[in-house]
């Protein structure tokens, strides 16, 4: 096995059920709905793949929130530019007018990132470790190897999965970073890869909700992904009183990605409106 | 065999991180096109880089599997020109995500229905990426030839109406500030309601080679992370060999080996004047 860096030192936790969810994105509405979720659906443990900020209007008020829960999060490459205070969120835009958007939502989100929640995004780990049953789950921000890699479902081939998943000693790999939910169960279900979407952001489908993943131990491995309905309009509200840009308040409120579209592969760039 | 030339076993290193991407140099430097920057001087002549064969590039495409590759690219030349294209897409879609780099030029209604067809039996996306220049067809022709502005814009709406949602591929040619506007705003007049664009910046290589230029030292790189380079994650199938660029793909300097991909899994040399502009603009030629 490799070594990794970034990967936490404590000891495996065991689960039957666990709650993971992704992109939190300073959505704090969306995020209270989700973990009132996740208590009624008996989650032992909730995990959070990381990019906290970004997008939204209340990057503080989801840190108590987290800390509320206890919620066990991993580092995203938003968490990481916010803690370096780096130049910008690293998202990897070419486009000047989705550099335009992300730059707008990452000095928003820095100066309202408090220096004590900055300086606890800077211990987060990059990788942690669950056992579900008999499953050895690996979870990540974008890809165990990199921070920033989009694991979109239509880029994404077996073969990469089971490369990821022999270099990392996991049967199971959890991700998020491109917002986009899906799962694939590989050799007759032996291993599995699952993005678990994002909280902060909906699916780009034309619902305002947002999704996250439960999974349960058992001989073979559930997954159900979980539709949350919260109150998009406050959360749009909020972004308009903050004088973020109109299109990310269209978004919650349609349901459909109007910015930053540039690294969608065909296939899910031909899901959504724009 | 052309002979090394001098600076390549002293110039700086690219580690060899991961195979993300694959590229095939499908039909080498056969073009039907002669554009005036093109970064590999293809044209309709006796290609100086040969087609791949199909088996070869069958083969490179198992090992690519073998090794956890991402994504695969095919480009030339015009790959569409490659007799065996169809069926070389079917066999990468059935492993990975593939993308067609075209001068958009070639396209039929036949074809494009093949590729909206092959695109719905993959989980796997495919990509057409149509290159242009410009947005004005004037300026577009002067570097790529006559008609090629309509030809290419007829390939774009007719891919888009088969849900293939093309990429315009476009090199800085003219001014880069509003050039995405631009092209947005030319697909969206031909009715393309989700305009994709990707600009490249134009690379001193081929036909835009001028007088030798800049190259990078170790000196350049101090305190700069050389896995971010695509050559550390990218391998290029030519018919002469395996590389690490797609755009020096048939240089001497640049081959890491002549037959095996897993024989041309170490460092590559940043010896070429386009490894400083890699190196400076932070490109990429994959499609984000």
């Amino acid at each position: 096995m490799s070594s990794h860096r970034g990967d936490v030192p404590e000891r495996v936790s065991e689960h039957r059920r666990i709650a993971v969810l992704g992109g939190v994105y300073s959505n704090a509405e969306a995020l209270a709905a989700v973990l009132a979720d996740t208590r009624r659906r008996d989650a032992e443990a909730v995990f959070c793949l990381g990019d906290l900020g970004g997008f939204g209007a209340h990057p503080d008020r989801v840190f108590p929130l987290l800390r509320e829960h206890d919620v066990r999060v991993v580092r995203g490459n938003y968490d990481e530019a916010v803690a370096a205070g780096a130049a910008d969120c690293n998202c990897g835009y070419t486009d000047p007018r989705d550099n335009h958007y992300a730059r707008l939502s990452y000095a928003y989100t820095v100066a309202h990132t408090s220096a004590t929640n900055r300086a606890w995004l800077a211990t987060l780990p990059g990788h942690r470790r669950a056992r579900l049953g008999p499953h050895r789950v690996l979870m990540c921000h974008g890809s165990p190897r990199r921070i920033n890699e989009f694991l979109w479902e239509s880029t994404t081939p077996d073969g990469l999965l089971r490369r990821l998943l022999a270099d990392h000693a996991a049967d199971v790999l959890l991700c998020t970073h491109t917002g986009l939910k899906w799962r694939r169960a590989l050799d007759g279900g032996a291993a599995h890869a699952v993005n678990v979407g994002a909280v902060g952001r909906p699916e780009n489908d034309g619902t305002p909700d947002v999704w996250y993943a439960l999974l349960t131990a058992g001989p073979e491995l559930e997954v159900e992904f979980v539709s949350v309905a919260y109150d998009h309009e406050a959360a749009a509200r909020a972004l308009e009183a903050e004088g973020l840009p109109p299109e990310f308040a269209e978004t919650l409120r349609t349901g459909w990605w109007t910015t930053c579209l540039e690294n969608l592969p065909a296939r899910e760039r031909a899901r959504g409106r724009f | 065999m052309p002979a090394i030339p001098p600076g390549v076993a002293d110039a700086p290193r690219a580690p060899f991180v991961t195979l993300s991407a694959l590229w095939l140099v499908l039909t080498g430097t056969l073009c039907n096109l002669r554009c005036t920057h093109c970064l590999n001087a293809s044209g309709p002549d006796e290609p100086w880089l040969a087609p791949l064969d199909g088996a070869v590039a069958r083969r490179a495409l198992t090992e690519a599997e073998a090794l956890g590759v991402r994504e695969v690219y095919f480009t030339g030349g015009e790959p569409f020109l490659h007799r065996e294209i169809l069926p070389l897409l079917e066999t990468s879609l059935a492993m990975a995500a593939t993308t067609v780099l075209t001068n958009g030029t070639v396209m039929t209604d036949a074809l494009a229905g093949a590729l909206a067809a092959l695109a719905g039996a993959s989980r796997y996306s495919l990509e057409i990426r149509v290159s242009l220049d410009a947005a004005e067809a004037e300026a577009n022709d002067r570097v790529r030839g006559r008609g090629t502005w309509e030809r290419a814009l007829r390939t774009l709406r007719t891919l888009d109406a088969r849900g293939l949602l093309p990429i315009v591929t476009a090199t800085e040619i003219a001014d880069g500030a509003g050039a995405y506007d631009r092209f947005r705003a030319l697909l969206r007049g031909l009715g393309i309601a989700k305009p994709r664009v990707k600009i490249l910046p134009v690379f001193p290589v081929g036909r835009a080679a001028g007088a030798p230029g800049v190259r990078l030292t170790d000196t350049d790189l101090e305190g700069f992370d050389r896995t971010t380079l695509q050559c550390a994650e990218t391998r290029v199938v030519a018919a002469d060999g395996v590389y690490a660029c797609p755009i020096l793909a048939g240089l001497p300097g640049a081959r890491l080996s002549d037959g095996a991909l897993a024989a041309a899994l170490g460092p590559a040399a940043l010896y070429h004047e386009a490894c400083a502009t890699c190196h400076r603009t932070g490109a990429t030629c994959r499609n984000a």
